[in-house]
């Protein structure tokens, strides 16, 4: 599948402009409302097998694009995913989404993510937006590219993430994703992300095996 | 609405930047007395804890079995906890009862009662008795060293600069993992080129970290965490058995350490149980007690963002480093990480140790600016030195920093980068050029620095740690380059791990290599005109800043 | 073994001492190897005789001269069984019960090589290791190194994790 650029620009330049506006009414379980005009619809598809090898799997948290429909930012999750799936795309691979239940700490996820994935490889992403690439073959704690401060990630940030992530399936060793630090993230937003956390966790089901999600992204009206 | 013009410029004080939530106890997001702490209780049979603050032994996750079977004192406890919490409270803080009985009951206390206890007391309560509580009686203060590049030369000189501004610990860690060995090594001779006896360590993960410590290259190890519920511990990839082994593994090196914890860890994993932040801190500070680690780094540490958004929360950072002290341990009392974005805010919290005095007030102060801090930034860092130093003059109180004067500290800067060069010469190590040397001496940060090939450092750093070079090699290589009494230093801070004295709780090493620990050190606090007071020396060392206008400046 | 009379001493005297003044003597001399705190710590400047590297040296026969004519190496800068033990008594008289214990364990360690050190650790921690693969690694220690303290405690743990779901599936 071909990506449209201008579409993808016009849906950032939507959700970026429509940011800070207040939600719109809580929509039905498993869709987002991305931004105007744009909704992400994520539909339960059986438990996710192995995957073929030309692919990268994205690892979303239990709570992702369902209970929370946002980043910590307030990113929509629609463009989240939306972007990660592009930047993989970019570089000629297929992307392929499965939702994790039984854990929300990242490490885990995504490394459930890059067992399940064909080529080994895996995005792992929180709701709130936190997000790394794993690899099959490492420790669950350890990671390829780890992006621990959700609050400076934005849309473009997450494109790379898809390209680099598809790059390592490729059996490349591309230059890691600039990681930028703020020192007064911790101040602002450690609590906000501590409750996001807590949210997704509550929704953590011990034993419960990934599930395959199909993706669509619908226009609203 | 019409916006009321002061509200806009309150709204736009730095202290609306800072992220406040309300209470959810439900899910432990509460600083102390959640609805779901247990009550205190202990119920022994035989000898062994059969039921604790409510929870019967057949029920003991790991940590409470932990607790229970190692860190409770059972001759003592059924005496305690028939004690009114009340009355205890009040001991605390009673300048007539010592240090020594507190410290006797709160070994038979359970984490409950301890948090009852303490939360009888507000914060200059709090304060009283950490001054009383401390382990040792002269206060002392740690620093981060540390660069956005992992820039040696800078990290030499920037140590150096810290040891002679009177940190007695300095730590270090990386922005690339592989820069490790060279972080230590930058820090062991610039500390020592600075003043002999400075303790180092640089954080990374367990096993590379006991490694370096191995090798002679780092004396102390502290970020070794625990956590206060079972889930999160896991989590974290360790159960108390392992942490209690990794701890003795350390001693058997003759390397000191202490472990790491700090309110606000559960949640922000997502596991509290729904119990308040201090109770599972309390648990945190009794696993460390039980697996007999001589100290504790807590205050919150880099979960601060969260106590720091509740009601009450600074208050419990100050009453988990006040309770780590009732057991006995060395505390390492945090403020450590950027807490605020107001500046009356980071420094209120920052007194709660520092008028008290600590073992270590921050763990650490950040010896370079925070732009260069690895740790994601300090409550306070260099740019705050003449500010802390001031403090200490206006209050009389002893925060463990000195005033110095600028030639002091570009000379030390200087000898302790060309120290380095020596030793990266010596070992065959990229060559640091005299240019990086003339910039480091000169620099406030690694913007100043000119750049160096990363590629190649790494691989030397590689290369050194498979080459297996120790701290005797740095020694051997500074005294053949006529760095004698530096490499005397080195080899004194070697031999430390063969006696073994700086094991013991609370210990620093002076300047003439006397291990000053709360062995032979002992805080000796009783109230007014007893324990440490601030004076002679080093009472003029800190009213003499040298800012302060001298009338004879006045004479032609 | 810890020695439980002297801690029972010891907190029998501060129990003893509640709400008088404190007491102005030194702290208790220890039972067994009779090491006092106040007159004996630090080891390195109070009691040197006491101390000895691995290869029998005193500490200051570990001069930069000595280091610089290759006559000492880096394994002589390591800690014996013998001195971690003395610090242990000086913990207990100080009445730190749990880091004398800590100390006690680390003594029987000192003779396992360090990957081996870092080997047990891993195989520590959670999830790494079945009841069985725990309990050969306490026998190896008791057996093999005398480390009959750590031998117990990681059986201990091999029934902790067993008890709380923590073994290896």
């Amino acid at each position: 599948m071909e990506i449209n650029e201008r579409l993808i620009e016009q849906i950032v330049t939507e959700v970026l402009r429509a940011m800070g506006e207040p939600a719109a009414a809580p929509p039905a379980p498993a869709t987002a409302p991305a931004a105007a005009g744009v909704e992400l619809v994520l539909e339960e598809k059986g438990p996710a097998g192995q995957g073929p090898a030309d692919e990268v799997v994205i690892g979303v948290g239990p709570a992702f694009g369902t209970r929370l429909r946002k980043t910590i930012v307030d990113i929509p999750h629609a463009v989240v995913l939306r972007e990660l799936m592009a930047g993989i795309e970019e570089e000629g691979l297929k992307p392929r989404v499965v939702r994790v239940r039984h854990t929300s700490d990242l490490g885990f996820i995504g490394h459930t993510a890059a067992r399940l994935s064909g080529s080994g490889i895996a995005v792992g992403i929180q709701s709130r937006g936190t997000t790394l690439i794993h690899q099959r073959d490492l420790q669950p704690l350890n990671n390829l590219e780890l992006f621990p401060q959700s609050p400076v990630l934005d849309p473009e940030t997450y494109r790379a993430i898809g390209r680099n992530a598809a790059r390592y399936a490729k059996g490349q060793v591309p230059e890691p994703v600039p990681v930028r630090i703020d020192q007064m993230a911790r101040p602002k937003y450690q609590a906000k992300a501590a409750i996001l956390h807590l949210k997704e966790t509550e929704l953590v089901q011990p034993g419960a095996p990934p599930v395959e999600l199909e993706v669509s992204f619908k226009p609203l009206n | 609405m019409k916006r009321s013009r002061r509200f806009e410029v309150l709204a736009a004080r730095p202290v609306n930047q800072d992220g406040f939530v309300v209470e959810w106890p439900e899910v432990g997001l509460i600083a102390m007395n959640s609805p779901n702490d247990p009550q205190p209780g202990i119920r022994i049979e035989q000898g062994r804890v059969v039921e604790l603050d409510g929870k019967r032994r057949e029920d003991f996750d790991m940590i409470d079995q932990f607790i229970a079977d190692y860190a409770i004192d059972l001759d003592v406890a059924p005496r305690v906890m028939a004690m009114d919490s009340v009355t205890l409270a009040r001991m605390l803080v009673d300048v007539n009862v010592p240090r020594e009985e507190i410290v006797a009951l709160t070994r038979g206390m359970t984490p409950a009662k301890i948090v009852e206890v303490v939360g009888h007391l507000n914060v200059v309560e709090m304060m009283m008795a950490l001054q009383k509580m401390r382990a040792r009686r002269t206060p002392s203060n740690q620093c981060h060293v540390t660069n956005l590049r992992d820039n040696p030369v800078l990290l030499a000189a920037d140590a150096a600069e810290a040891a002679v501004r009177g940190f007695d610990e300095q730590e270090t860690t990386v922005g690339v993992v592989r820069y490790a060995p060279f972080n230590a090594l930058a820090l062991l001779v610039g500390s020592q080129t600075g003043r002999g006896g400075v303790l180092t360590q640089c954080a990374l993960e367990e096993a590379t970290e006991l490694l370096l410590g191995m090798r002679g290259l780092t004396s102390y190890a502290e970020t070794i965490s625990v956590y206060g519920t079972e889930q999160v511990f896991v989590d974290g990839d360790d159960t108390p058995w392992s942490k209690a082994f990794l701890a003795s593994a350390y001693a058997s090196r003759g390397l000191k350490m202490r472990f790491t914890s700090g309110t606000g860890s559960e949640v922000q994993m997502g596991y509290a149980e729904g119990k308040s932040m201090l109770y599972l801190e309390t648990r945190c500070v009794m696993i460390t007690k039980g697996a007999g680690v001589q100290g504790l780094q807590n205050g919150s540490i880099s979960c601060i963002g969260i106590p720091g958004a509740v009601p009450s929360g600074i208050r419990a950072v100050l009453a988990e480093n006040l309770i780590t002290t009732m057991l006995d341990l060395e505390v390492a009392s945090g403020n450590d990480q950027t807490f605020s974005h107001s500046d009356i805010r980071r420094t209120a919290r920052m007194l709660m140790q520092m008028l008290p005095g600590t073992d270590f007030i921050f763990s650490g102060f950040s010896a370079v600016p925070n732009y260069d801090n690895m740790f994601a930034g300090s409550n306070f860092d260099a740019e705050d030195f003449d500010d802390y130093l001031i403090l200490q003059r206006d209050l009389m109180v002893d925060g463990g920093l000195r005033p110095v004067r600028e030639e002091e500290i570009l000379a030390v800067r200087r000898r302790a980068a060309q120290a380095l060069q020596a030793v990266f010469r010596e070992l065959g190590l990229p060559p640091i050029e005299d240019e990086e040397v003339e910039a480091a001496t000169y620099a406030h940060g690694s913007k100043e620095m000119p750049p160096r090939k990363v590629a190649e450092d790494l691989q030397a750093a590689q290369e050194m740690l498979r080459r297996g070079v120790t701290g005797l090699d740095v020694v051997r290589a500074l005294a053949k380059h006529g760095y004698q009494d530096i490499a005397e230093r080195v080899l004194n801070m070697l031999k430390q791990r063969v006696s073994g004295d700086y094991l013991q709780t609370s210990a620093i090493i002076t300047a003439d290599f006397r291990v000053l620990s709360a062995v032979n050190d002992p805080n000796d606090y009783r109230g007014p005109n007893t324990g440490y007071r601030l004076s002679g020396a080093r009472w003029e060392e800190i009213k003499n800043i040298p800012q302060a206008i001298r009338p004879e400046d006045f004479d032609v | 073994m810890i020695d439980e009379s002297l801690v029972q001493q010891v907190v029998r005297e501060v129990l003893k001492s509640l709400g008088r003044q404190a007491p102005e003597e030194k702290p208790a001399p220890a039972v067994g190897g009779g090491l006092d705190p106040a007159r004996d710590y630090p080891l390195a400047t109070q009691r040197p005789e006491l101390v000895r590297t691995p290869g029998g040296r005193r500490l200051d026969e570990l001069t930069l001269e000595r280091v610089m004519s290759g006559e000492i190496t880096a394994d002589e800068f390591r800690i014996t069984p013998e001195t971690l033990r003395l610090q242990a008594e000086i913990a207990a008289a100080v009445g730190r019960r749990q880091l004398a214990e800590n100390l006690r364990r680390a003594a029987e360690l000192t003779a396992i090589p360090d990957e081996r050190i870092l080997e047990i650790y891993n195989a520590l921690r959670p999830y790494r290791s079945t009841k069985a693969e725990l309990l050969a690694i306490a026998d190896e220690l008791e057996s093999r190194y005398g480390a009959r303290i750590n031998a117990a405690f990681i059986r201990e743990a091999a029934e902790v994790y067993e008890r709380r779901g923590r073994l290896k599936a």
